[in-house]
């Protein structure tokens, strides 16, 4: 599955807050940027979502 | 694909190789349908057999990673360690009596790579998190809870 461009990314998330902002107005705005950039990044994408350990105790993706 | 969806397909590999059936679980479900956290390993449910018992034994060695271990003396959990990452291995039910098979019926299927995952619904997470209680579990609620609205808003 194909990435979108940053651009495209941008513009689709922004298209989609525009959309169910006004439904949804109990989400905090941020937060419903945050999950429609996660939404259209499905797995395959190039996504990391794994925090490993290291020798130090600090974890990172 | 990213390190961690080529470890998750190298997972279901591994699943596919050993024959057994899973159903991913926990914060991995919850990001394999777009949920915006993270997670250091991947929660398996499976059904509690003898023979589920020695492919978990395989599935280590397919893994390259350790036999599977307790958790825990206060928990039936295994985890499978040693590996890339840490997968841990649930037994017939997630806490909020959610059986495997209630969970089956209701799981989606979601391609990563050339395999396919069998995952929990979003719901089904969101109530076995919600039931178990821990710090880290509720910590995680309002983002996934915040999720579901908007993929059934955008399902409209």
């Amino acid at each position: 599955m194909d990435a979108l461009s940053p651009d495209e990314l941008l513009r689709k998330t922004m298209a989609l807050r525009d959309q169910l902002a006004p439904q949804l107005p109990d989400i905090d705005p941020g937060d419903l940027v945050l999950i429609l950039q996660s939404l259209l990044r499905p797995i395959g994408t190039g996504r990391r979502f794994f925090l490993r350990k290291l020798p130090s105790g600090v974890h990172v993706p | 694909m990213s390190p961690d969806e080529t470890f998750l397909e190298r997972l279901l590999a591994a699943l596919d190789q050993v024959g057994l059936e899973a159903l991913i679980v926990g914060s991995t479900a919850a990001v394999l349908q777009g949920a915006p956290v993270m997670t250091q390993d991947v929660d398996l449910l499976v059904r509690d057999t003898p023979l589920v018992r020695q492919k978990l034994e395989k599935l280590g060695e397919a893994l390259k990673a350790a036999r599977p271990a307790p958790v825990s003396e206060l928990s039936s959990a295994l985890t499978i360690l040693g590996g890339e990452l840490p997968v841990d291995v649930l037994f017939d039910a997630l806490p909020g009596g959610l059986r495997f098979a209630s969970l089956k019926s209701r799981a989606v299927k979601i391609p990563v790579g050339e395999r396919t995952a069998t995952v929990a619904t979003l719901a089904d997470v969101i109530a076995s998190k919600a039931a178990a209680g821990r710090p880290k579990d509720l910590a995680q609620l309002p983002i996934l809870r915040d999720t579901l609205k908007i993929i059934t808003a955008l399902e409209k």
